[in-house]
């Protein structure tokens, strides 16, 4: 097909009155256009363009998509609010980028569940598309609705939108998936019995076919499958060996500029760390990785295909990857011939990395960042973060010989059991490392001031961790904590060279009630979004004051969702799920975690978190 | 040793709702795809010294626009042409390329004049229009908060229509710079209401050798 003469969904005209036409157009290099197909997928990111695009996850599944000569997979965003209010005005239905047919045309309509403040999003892009909002309210003849990413790790709060949930990594079974879909179809089953047989492929969780049962307090009480066949338990489903399966080499690369505009090596997959805060820690387990050959093989097509001058490492933690070394100095030697930067995120600040990035990086003595998460050592512990305040000083130490002179250090406040000398302890960390840098620096090296900046997000405890039994902080307390925090910073003797910002505290609280809430959320997130919620993860369109009307039309109790320690024994929605950890495994660590004991990273030893059980990467010593 | 690659280039299609920028940065990564003999800047952040000849605009199309490139010593033509094609695609593609003779000034600078046509809803009016504009002495910008209006007749070197087609020669450059979109916005004072534009398309790009314009790719 000529691509000069593809068509556009939008005319001229409107194309002209929207905010960067091009989000809309598709077109790009290494985007695919089919001629035949027997299954059309329209792989949606529910935020814009720029956002989407910067996606590993969506970059692999399309390849993968499209690699089935069978399938055809598109891609979708959310339409910017002037796009919106035009599709809205005219009456112009949800298109792909590729072909630029509307949605309602697809046989799928798979939607990438990054973070909560999407959800409203996810309404947007039916309601859009011209579909009901509800899988009960549905056609057979819509496209089937599936979602994936994290956030299928609570799926509760958005499943009565959804008709599958898929959960886990999405190499494994989409196939299995189409060739069942295909059958049905020839057959002439309905969707219905479609997604009964479903839920016999791994990972596939179909809420409709699970009935909820609460308790007088509005507690959850039961969940169980409705349905003769359909299985109690779902479990996650992973890529067992990561060298042998699909990787992206030629990615779309967008013509307008995203987030993260690079070619991106995903060197490993799950964490050893086991900090008690993150979720991506557990329900990425269990640690696998790809060897260095299959990387650097990979680094080369990549950069044929894409012409990126930028790669990036990307995992949970690259500073444990085994052969850093061997694949750093593969890397270096190439990007250096074919003038290429290698960006380095989440590598912990030490001698050797900071020898890698005067290497490769554009160095223009960039700010160095840590991440301690917690300013005193008992919360660190408590968070079980393995990062010691001489590991701090000592990396900070080094950068500043090395001619750094911008630091940027994250926390989060709210953490469990934090008291006020915890909070106090940001900012006697940040004056440390302040003063380190003017004992380190002689005075006439000195590019003026060392430039300290500390930023705080609230603390949301996330299902599948230790801290899923963890009380949330209260709005009014998160803003108290952080006018602490700046009050302790100004107290310091180099407060001048420290600088202090807070993440919005009303988005954390939304987050933590659809992170933690169950089904009957849907009905709140329904009237948010037809009281105009769009696009919640950006500050200029996300309000506070609405969500709180929706929860109080709705009859929604969202501070039971996370303001109380939940008990022991309390049922949570997501239970249903297997994801490999044990929720024992997880107790325990909350356990730990009162007592601020430190566990041990699983390569030192097995914390025994049930992961084994995939008998797969690390925890078999591979 | 260096010399300078002028790339004619065409962009026709979809890809004409990209901006400048997003033209620039393509065109980087083809150059990088294709491994072509670049010339990088010095420093810390090497870079391809890639310059174009005149921002194309969005939704803009174009049969005629120039970028230069620096290049090692013995960089040839034909060669170059076919590595870029080999990775352009959806309606960007090279028309020719020239290895440019010692001292010849860069794209940019040469800039004197271009051609367009322009795709208009109705045939009706327009040539009256054009012969309109043609017999006038001035023709003023509309002009808003930030810019004054500016007389624009005197870059109006020529302007016909040919059915639903407005063909402009207009002066370009640093001393009066003619936008297609501003003469045809001049012209709707003689034009049916509903007339619109739907198509602007760069056909040549001049400069000037000899007192006469010539495509910058004979320059």
């Amino acid at each position: 097909m000529d691509k000069a003469e593809r068509k556009l969904a939008l005319t001229h005209e409107q194309l002209m009155s929207i905010e960067k036409p091009a989000r809309y157009t598709g077109g790009e290099p290494n985007s695919v256009m089919k001629d035949s197909w027997r299954l059309r997928f329209a792989m949606c990111f529910p935020d814009v363009y720029e956002i989407g695009m910067s996606h590993l996850g969506q970059q692999i599944l399309y390849g993968l998509m499209n690699s089935y000569e069978d399938v055809w997979c598109e891609r979708v965003f959310s339409p910017w609010t002037d796009l919106d209010a035009l599709m809205r005005r005219e009456h112009i239905p949800l298109f792909a980028l590729e072909s630029q047919d509307p949605l309602k045309d697809f046989d799928f309509i798979g939607l990438t569940l990054q973070y909560e403040m999407c959800y409203v999003n996810i309404l947007q892009i039916l309601e859009l598309s011209g579909l009901a909002l509800r899988a009960a309210d549905r056609e057979d003849s819509d496209p089937v609705i599936i979602g994936g990413g994290p956030c299928v790790f609570n799926t509760e709060p958005i499943a009565d939108f959804f008709d599958i949930f898929y959960i886990g990594e999405g190499e494994s079974c989409y196939r299995e998936l189409f060739d069942l879909y295909l059958k049905c179809r020839d057959e002439g089953l309905s969707k219905r019995e479609f997604l009964i047989k479903a839920t016999a492929i791994e990972g596939m969780y179909v809420p409709c076919l699970y009935d909820v049962e609460y308790d007088e307090k509005g507690r959850l009480k039961a969940m169980y499958p409705n349905t003769p066949g359909v299985p109690e338990k779902v479990r996650k489903t992973i890529v067992k060996d990561l060298d042998g399966v699909y990787y992206p080499t030629a990615p779309v690369v967008p013509f307008i500029q995203a987030a993260q505009d690079r070619a991106v090596l995903e060197v490993m997959r799950g964490c050893i760390r086991g900090c008690r805060f993150c979720q991506a820690g557990q329900i990425y387990k269990p640690v696998r990785r790809r060897s260095p050959e299959t990387l650097l093989r990979y680094a080369r097509e990549l950069i044929d295909n894409t012409g990126y001058d930028v790669i990036s490492l990307s995992s949970l933690s690259t500073s444990d990857y085994p052969e850093l070394k061997e694949l750093l100095e593969g890397l270096i030697s190439f990007c250096s011939e074919r003038k290429i930067n290698i960006s380095l995120p989440s590598l912990r600040i030490d001698a050797f990395s900071l020898d890698v990035m005067n290497k490769v990086q554009d160095v223009k003595k960039n700010s160095l960042t840590f991440a301690p998460e917690a300013g005193s050592p008992r919360m660190r512990n408590v968070i079980n973060k393995g990062l010691a305040k001489e590991d701090i000083l000592n990396g900070a130490e080094l950068a500043f010989r090395g001619g750094w002179n911008r630091v940027k250090l994250y926390f989060m406040l709210g953490l469990p059991g934090e008291e006020e000398e915890d909070i106090r302890a940001i900012a006697e960390l940040c004056n440390d490392i302040a003063m380190l840098y003017y004992d380190t620096v002689p005075k006439e090296e000195r590019k003026g001031r060392v430039n300290i900046t500390a930023s705080s997000s609230f603390f949301v405890p996330k299902p599948f961790t230790a801290f899923q039994w963890a009380p949330m902080d209260r709005k009014e307390n998160f803003l108290e904590k952080a006018a602490f925090t700046k009050r302790c910073v100004r107290e310091q003797l180099n407060q001048k060279s420290i600088s202090y910002h807070y993440h919005d505290s009303g988005t954390t609280i939304i987050e933590g009630v659809l992170a933690r809430g169950d089904r009957r959320l849907s009905a709140a997130i329904e009237a948010v979004y037809r009281k105009g919620a769009v696009f919640d993860a950006w500050t200029e369109t996300f309000s506070y004051e609405r969500w709180i009307e929706a929860f109080e039309e709705t009859g929604t109790d969202y501070g039971d969702y996370i303001y109380r320690e939940r008990p022991a024994d309390e049922l949570f929605p997501w239970d249903y799920l297997d994801c490999g950890v044990t929720k024992a495994y997880l107790y325990r660590e909350w356990q730990r975690a009162k007592e601020a004991v430190v566990t041990p990273n699983c390569r030192d030893r097995c914390a025994g978190c049930g992961c084994t059980g995939y008998g797969v990467g690390i925890c078999v010593g591979k | 040793m260096s010399v300078s690659a002028r790339i004619k280039f065409g962009r026709r299609g979809p890809v004409r709702y990209l901006g400048h920028l997003d033209m620039m940065r393509y065109f980087q990564r083809c150059v990088m795809k294709c491994s072509l003999e670049a010339v990088y800047s010095e420093g810390f952040h090497p870079h391809q010294l890639l310059s174009f000849a005149y921002p194309l605009g969005v939704s803009m199309e174009t049969d005629g626009d120039y970028a230069d490139l620096v290049m090692k010593d013995g960089a040839d033509a034909g060669k170059v042409k076919e590595a870029l094609n080999s990775v352009m695609h959806e309606g960007i593609y090279v028309r020719e390329v020239r290895i440019l003779g010692e001292g010849t000034l860069n794209a940019m600078a040469s800039v004197a004049a271009a051609d367009y046509e322009l795709f208009v809803s109705a045939e009706e009016g327009l040539q009256e229009a054009a012969s309109r504009i043609l017999a006038e002495k001035e023709l003023f910008t509309a002009g808003d908060g930030k810019k004054k209006p500016k007389d624009i007749r005197p870059g109006i070197l020529e302007l016909r229509a040919e059915g639903s087609r407005l063909f402009m020669k207009l002066l370009s450059g640093s001393a009066l710079n003619v936008r297609p979109a501003d003469v045809f916005e001049g012209m709707k004072t003689y034009l049916p209401e509903e007339s619109k534009c739907t198509l602007i398309r760069r056909l040549e790009i001049y400069g000037t050798k000899d007192g006469k314009y010539v495509p910058l790719i004979e320059m």
